[in-house]
C-alpha cells in the first residue's frame, strides 16, 4: 500500500491533474468564506456589467477627502474618453453636408474641430441622404461634447428643507480620490452575469455544486457498474447472460439521448442537482459494467478465488476481498473519468433546458444556458460564458490527467 | 483497459473540444444557428427545432434569394416561423404570419381591412372604408361607407357586399373570427354596393351587447372578395376543407400578392396595379417583401447586424448597444429606453385551484414581493418603463389609456414591488406562518410550495420568472420555475380545469378601440371560469361578483366621469384582490430596423404618427411609402 502510494505520488500526470482538482475544490470551500452572501443574489440592475472595480459615485462625490494631483494629460485624456474617431467621422459628414469644405475640417486638432462644430451643428436641421442611425449618432456625440472644452467646475448641489437647491461642494478638474478610502468600492472580476449575480462568486458556487453532481453521478455509476460487473463475471452462466443481455441493450441507446428522456420526463419542478445526478448515474454505468465484467472473469479461476471457494467462503466475502482489490485500481479509474462525465452530462443537459431546477443553486451548464439565452457570445460578453468553457475544461483536464497519471502506475504495459 | 480508457479519453477531449467551440463562436449567424437554444421571445410560436445542416442550408439561401435584387426587396425578421401552409384568410392553419396575422394593428400586406388602426392615438384610419364609421343614436348600428377606388387585384371593386358576405361567410364555417364576434355582432348587411351596416347582438334590455366590438371588428378582419370566397365554397365540400383550403389562385386589395416561397424563406411581389395609389399617392416603395426563416433567435440577430434583415421583430437583449458599441446602423423607434411603444402587459396569473391562492394574502405577498426593477433591467434590458413610471394599474402605460381612471384614489393601492417586509408582514397578519421550523410558510399546516410557468425559449419571460421564484424565498414561499415547450403550455394554462401550472405567465392583451375595456373583462370577467380552450381571460378562474357587474356596465356608459369611476373601481378591485398582475410594459411587436439598404423608417418626433408596428401592421403599413434607398 505504502509502496503503491509512493509510485502513485512520482506521478507527475498525477500529480499535476490532483494539485489542480485539489486547488479548484480548496476554492470553492475557502472563496465564500472572503465573500459570504448567497451566489444568487441579484445585486446589478442590468445585463453584463464588465470586468472591473465598481466605485460608488455618491461616496466619491461626496467625500471629504481629495487631492489635487496636476497631470499635463488630464484634459487630453478627458477629451478622447469622450470623442471616439468615429465620433469625429460622423462629425465630419454632417459638416460635409452642411457645405463645410473639407480642407476646413481637420480631425486632428481637436479643439479646432469643436469650435467648428459649436458654431455650425443645429440640431433642427434634418439631411435628406443622411440616415437616421447616423443623425442620432451625430446627436449623441453632440451631446457628450456639451461643456467638454470649457474647463469649468462642477458644482454639487444639495437639495434644500423647501425643496430648492442649495450651491454644495465644488468639484475640480485636477482633484482625485483615493479608492482605498471609499466606503463602497466592489471588485467584480468577471462582471455579472444577465441576472446581474457576481459572476465569480456563482462561478465558484456552481462549481462546488458540479463537482458534487460529478460525484455522485459517479459514485452511483461506478457502484452499479461495480456491482453488475462483479456478479456478472463471477457467477458467470446464466446470471452473466441475463446481466450482459441488459448491459448490452443499454450500450446500444446512446446514454445521452436516455438522460435527455427521462429528465424531460421528471419534470423541471422535481430536478433538483441532487436528482439530476442520480439520473445521469443511472444512465451511465453500461462500460464499467462491461469492463469489469472482462476483468473478474480473467479472475474468477485463479488458485486464491478457489482456495477460498473450498474454505466455503460466502460470495460478498469472495468478491470483496478476493477479486476487489484486484481490480480496485482500475475501479478508481473508472470511478474518476465517471466523475468527469457527470459533470460534462449535466453541462450538456442545462444547456438545453433539461438541467436542475434554476431558482435553489447554480451550476456551471446552467450559467452556460442563460448566457447564451440572453446571447452573450453574439453581444461579445465573453466573462459570461468564457470562464465557465474554461473551468469545465479545466475539471475535464485534471480528472483526465490523474487517470492517465494511475493508469501509467498500474497497468504494466505502461510502466517505463 | 488501455484501450478502453484511451477511448473514453478520446470521446471526452472531443467533447470538450466541441463543447469550447460551440461556446467561443463570436458573430457567426452559422454557428449561432446550430448553438442558440433561444428562440423568439414573442407571441408567434417558437419555431421547430434546428435540424438543418447549416452548412448545406446557407449557401442554398443566398443562391435562391438572389433571384430578387437586394435593393428593390424589403426583408422581415421575427414574423413567419416555418413553411407556409397557403393563402387562404379563412384558415387558422395558413401560417402565413406576413400576410395573415396580426391583432387589431392587422398585417396589411397581402389583404386589408375597412380601416387602419394606429395604436399611438387610438385613431382609426381609413383604408377600404371612406370617411368614419357612423352610429346610429341608439348605437346598435355601425354604418360605414366603401371606398370607390378599392379594388380587387382582378381589377373588380371592392364592395360591400364583398365585406357582409365575408362575415356571413366566418359565421358560417365557424371560422376563429366567426366565432369570436357571433356573439356581438348579429349580422353586417349591404344596402348598396357602397354602404355596409353592422348591427349588433341586442341584449334584453333593447341595447347592444357590447358596441365595442363592432369597432374592433372593422379595424381587425379582413375583406375578402365574394365572388373567390364562392370560387372556394365550389371546390370544398365541408366546413373543414373550406378552411383547409391552400388558396393559391386568391383574390385580394392589399399592395403584395404571393410571389415565390418555399421552406426556407417566403417572397411577395408588389401589385403594380394597386389601386391605394389613389389613397397613398404612390406605391409602396419595395418591389419585393421577403422573409427568410431563420433557425432561432440567435441566427434572425446575426442576420440582423450584418443586413440580411432591414425589419426585425425580435426581442434583442440589450439593443441599444448594437448602435453605442457595435456602431451598426440600426435603430429603434425611440432612441432611448423603452426603445419602443410599450402597449401590452405580459403578467403573472394565478391559478385560484391551486392550494392557498385563493388566499389574498399569499397572492398579494408574492406580489409585494417581486422586484420589478430587476425584472425591467435585467429580464427586459429596459426596455419598458419602470412601474414608477406607469403605476400599476388595468392600463397600459399610453396616456389616452392613463387617463381613463383616477390615479390619486388609488395611489396608495400601487405597489411597486421588492417589498419583503410589506409582504412577511401580510403573511404573518393572516397567520400564514412557518409553524413547523423548515423555513417555508404552512396554509392550514400544508406547506405552501408553487411553480411559476412560461413557454422555454421565450428569454425574457423565463429570466422574470426566475425572478419571481428568487421573491417566493424571500418571504417563505417555496416558488420554483418550469419552463415546458410552448406546444405544452399552450393547451395547459387555456384549460380552466388545469391544476398543473400554480403561477403562469401571459400577455395576450394589446391595444385597440375596445381597451381598455377588453383588458377589464381579460382579467376578471367569470364567462371563462372552467372553458376548455380559453385564451381570452381569466385563466386562472378568479371570480368576482361586483368585477362582473362593472364588465357589463361599462360598453354602455356614455357619460365619460361615470365611464371613469367605473374604470377606477375595477382597478381599486385588481389591486386590492390580485388575481393576476403585470410583470413588465412591452411593445406589441418589437421594432428595429437596420439602414443597410432602405432607409426613411418611422421614428418618434418625425411628425408622421406613424406606429412602430414593422411597417406590416395597421397604420404602421403607411411606412412603407416612406422608404427610400440608402445612396
Amino acid at each position: 500500500m505504502k509502496n503503491t502510494l509512493r509510485q502513485i505520488t512520482q506521478s507527475p500526470k498525477f500529480m499535476i491533474g490532483f494539485c489542480l482538482i485539489l486547488v479548484l475544490i480548496l476554492t470553492t470551500l475557502i472563496y465564500p468564506l472572503f465573500s459570504p452572501g448567497s451566489p444568487l443574489e441579484m445585486i446589478g440592475l442590468g445585463t453584463f456589467f464588465r470586468p472591473g472595480t465598481y466605485v460608488s459615485v455618491y461616496d466619491s462625490v461626496t467625500t471629504d477627502k481629495r487631492y489635487t494631483i496636476n497631470l499635463t494629460d488630464a484634459a487630453e485624456k478627458r477629451v478622447a474618453s469622450k470623442l471616439a474617431s468615429e465620433d469625429k467621422e460622423v462629425m465630419k459628414t454632417w459638416l460635409l453636408e452642411f457645405g463645410i469644405a473639407e480642407e476646413e475640417i481637420d480631425l486632428e486638432d481637436t479643439e479646432a474641430l469643436l469650435d467648428l462644430w459649436f458654431n455650425t451643428y443645429d440640431e433642427s436641421i434634418r439631411f435628406d441622404n443622411m440616415t437616421t442611425a447616423v443623425r442620432k449618432h451625430v446627436q449623441r456625440t453632440d451631446a457628450k461634447l456639451d461643456g467638454l472644452l470649457e474647463h469649468q467646475d462642477i458644482i454639487v448641489a444639495d437639495s434644500a428643507a423647501d425643496g430648492s437647491l442649495v450651491e454644495g461642494s465644488l468639484i475640480k478638474g485636477n482633484e482625485y480620490i483615493n479608492v482605498a478610502e471609499i466606503a463602497n468600492v466592489r471588485v467584480l472580476p468577471l462582471g455579472t452575469d444577465n441576472f446581474g449575480r457576481d459572476m465569480l462568486k456563482e462561478m465558484i458556487s456552481a462549481l462546488g455544486v458540479s463537482l458534487m453532481i460529478g460525484l455522485i453521478a459517479g459514485a452511483i455509476a461506478t457502484f452499479i457498474g461495480l456491482a453488475l460487473g462483479l456478479l456478472s463475471g463471477y457467477l458467470g452462466g446464466v446470471v452473466d447472460d441475463i446481466i450482459m443481455f441488459v448491459t448490452n441493450l443499454f450500450t446500444v441507446i446512446p446514454s445521452f439521448v436516455l438522460l435527455i428522456l427521462i429528465s424531460f420526463s421528471i419534470g423541471q419542478s422535481d430536478r433538483g442537482a441532487t436528482t439530476v445526478a442520480i439520473v445521469i448515474g443511472l444512465t451511465s454505468w453500461v462500460w464499467t459494467t462491461r469492463s469489469v465484467r472482462a476483468q473478474v472473469t480473467s479472475l474468477r479461476n485463479r488458485d486464491h478465488v478457489n482456495l477460498s471457494k473450498l474454505s466455503g467462503h460466502s460470495l460478498i466475502r469472495i468478491l470483496v476481498t478476493d477479486i476487489l482489490p484486484y481490480i480496485a485500481s482500475y475501479v478508481i479509474m473508472a470511478f474518476i473519468l465517471q466523475i468527469c462525465s457527470g459533470i460534462l452530462a449535466e453541462a450538456q443537459l442545462s444547456m438545453l433546458g433539461l438541467g436542475p431546477k434554476t431558482t435553489s443553486v447554480p451550476t456551471l451548464g446552467l450559467m452556460m444556458f442563460w448566457a447564451m439565452a440572453y446571447t452573450a457570445h453574439l453581444n461579445g460578453a465573453w466573462w459570461a460564458y468564457f470562464p465557465l468553457v474554461i473551468l469545465i475544461a479545466c475539471i475535464s483536464f485534471s480528472l483526465n490527467l490523474m487517470n492517465t497519471g494511475l493508469d501509467q502506475v498500474f497497468n504494466p504495459q505502461l510502466r517505463d | 483497459m488501455k484501450f478502453w480508457i484511451r477511448r473514453t479519453l478520446a470521446a471526452l477531449v472531443s467533447g470538450i473540444v466541441v463543447f469550447s467551440f460551440a461556446a467561443c463562436s463570436n458573430n457567426s449567424g452559422q454557428q449561432a444557428a446550430t448553438e442558440a437554444t433561444e428562440t423568439p421571445a414573442t407571441e408567434a410560436p417558437p419555431p421547430a427545432e434546428a435540424t438543418a445542416e447549416p452548412e448545406a442550408e446557407e449557401p442554398a439561401v443566398n443562391e435562391v434569394l438572389s433571384e430578387v435584387p437586394r435593393n428593390e426587396t424589403l426583408y422581415f425578421g421575427g414574423q413567419q416561423w416555418g413553411a407556409i401552409n397557403g393563402w387562404n384568410p379563412y384558415s387558422s392553419t395558413a401560417n402565413n404570419a406576413m400576410a395573415i396575422a396580426g391583432t387589431v394593428s392587422r398585417r396589411l400586406i397581402v389583404f386589408e381591412t375597412l380601416y387602419m388602426y394606429n395604436l399611438l392615438d387610438g385613431s382609426m384610419i381609413p383604408l377600404l372604408a371612406d370617411g368614419q364609421p357612423v352610429w346610429n343614436d341608439a348605437r346598435t348600428e355601425l354604418t360605414v361607407k366603401i371606398n370607390a377606388d378599392a379594388k380587387w387585384s382582378d381589377g373588380t371593386p371592392v364592395t360591400a357586399d364583398d365585406v357582409a358576405y365575408t362575415y356571413a361567410t366566418h359565421l358560417k364555417y365557424e371560422t376563429g373570427v366567426g366565432v369570436s364576434n357571433k356573439d356581438f355582432i348579429d349580422t353586417i348587411e349591404a344596402p348598396d354596393a357602397s354602404t355596409v351596416v353592422i348591427k349588433a347582438k341586442l341584449g334584453e334590455d333593447g341595447t347592444a351587447v357590447n358596441p365595442y366590438q363592432l369597432e374592433d371588428y372593422i379595424n381587425r378582419e379582413y375583406v375578402i372578395q365574394k365572388t373567390w370566397t364562392e370560387t372556394v365554397e365550389a371546390r370544398n365540400s365541408d366546413a373543414e376543407a373550406f378552411k383547409n383550403d391552400p388558396a393559391e389562385d386568391v383574390v385580394f386589395s392589399g399592395p403584395y400578392g404571393p410571389y415565390y416561397d418555399d421552406d426556407q424563406k417566403v417572397l411577395y411581389v408588389r401589385n403594380e396595379d394597386y389601386w391605394g395609389v389613389a389613397l397613398w399617392g404612390s406605391l409602396p416603395a419595395p418591389k419585393y417583401i421577403g422573409h427568410v426563416m431563420y433557425a432561432d433567435n440567435g441566427a434572425q440577430k446575426a442576420a440582423f447586424t450584418a443586413g440580411d434583415i432591414d425589419v426585425n421583430q425580435q426581442f434583442i437583449s440589450d439593443v441599444q448597444n448594437l448602435w453605442l458599441q457595435d456602431g451598426l446602423p440600426i435603430s429603434t423607434y425611440i432612441d432611448e429606453a423603452p426603445y419602443g411603444i410599450c402597449v401590452t402587459m405580459p403578467s403573472a396569473w394565478y391559478n385560484m385551484k391551486s392550494y392557498g391562492l385563493d388566499q389574498v394574502a399569499v397572492r398579494k405577498a408574492i406580489a409585494f414581493a417581486i422586484d420589478y426593477d430587476a425584472i425591467n433591467q435585467n429580464a427586459m434590458t429596459g426596455q419598458s418603463p419602470t412601474f414608477a413610471q406607469a403605476p400599476r394599474s388595468l392600463m397600459n402605460p399610453t396616456a389616452g389609456e392613463q387617463a381613463m381612471y383616477d390615479q390619486a384614489a388609488v395611489a396608495d393601492l400601487q405597489w411597486v414591488g421588492n417589498d419583503i417586509e410589506g409582504a412577511i408582514a401580510l403573511l404573518d397578519e393572516a397567520g400564514i406562518v412557518d409553524s413547523d421550523g423548515d423555513g417555508w410558510r404552512e396554509f392550514d399546516g400544508k406547506k405552501l410550495t408553487y411553480n411559476a410557468v412560461c413557454p422555454n425559449g421565450w428569454s425574457d419571460w423565463q429570466a422574470a420568472m426566475e425572478i419571481v421564484a428568487a421573491a417566493g424565498e424571500k418571504i417563505g414561499i417555496e416558488i420554483t420555475t418550469y419552463f415546458p415547450e410552448w406546444d405544452v403550455y399552450q393547451t395547459v394554462f387555456t384549460d380552466g380545469e388545469q391544476t398543473e401550472y400554480d403561477i403562469f405567465m401571459y400577455a395576450g392583451d394589446g391595444t385597440g378601440p375596445t381597451y381598455p375595456w377588453a383588458r377589464v373583462r381579460q382579467r376578471f370577467s367569470s364567462e371563462f371560469i372552467g372553458l376548455k380552450n380559453n385564451w381570452t381571460g381569466n385563466y386562472g378562474g378568479y371570480k368576482n361578483d361586483r368585477a362582473d357587474e362593472i364588465i357589463a356596465a361599462i360598453p354602455k356608459e356614455t357619460d365619460e366621469a361615470k365611464l371613469k369611476e367605473l374604470y377606477t373601481e375595477a382597478v381599486k378591485i385588481y389591486l386590492e384582490e390580485v388575481p393576476s398582475f403585470a410583470l413588465m410594459y412591452r411593445p406589441e411587436v418589437f421594432h428595429a430596423v437596420n439602414e443597410t439598404v432602405w432607409t426613411g423608417y418611422p421614428e418618434e418626433g418625425d411628425g408622421k404618427n406613424i406606429p412602430p408596428t414593422d411597417l406590416t401592421d395597421g397604420y404602421g403599413i403607411a411606412g412603407l411609402y416612406n422608404l427610400k434607398l440608402v445612396n
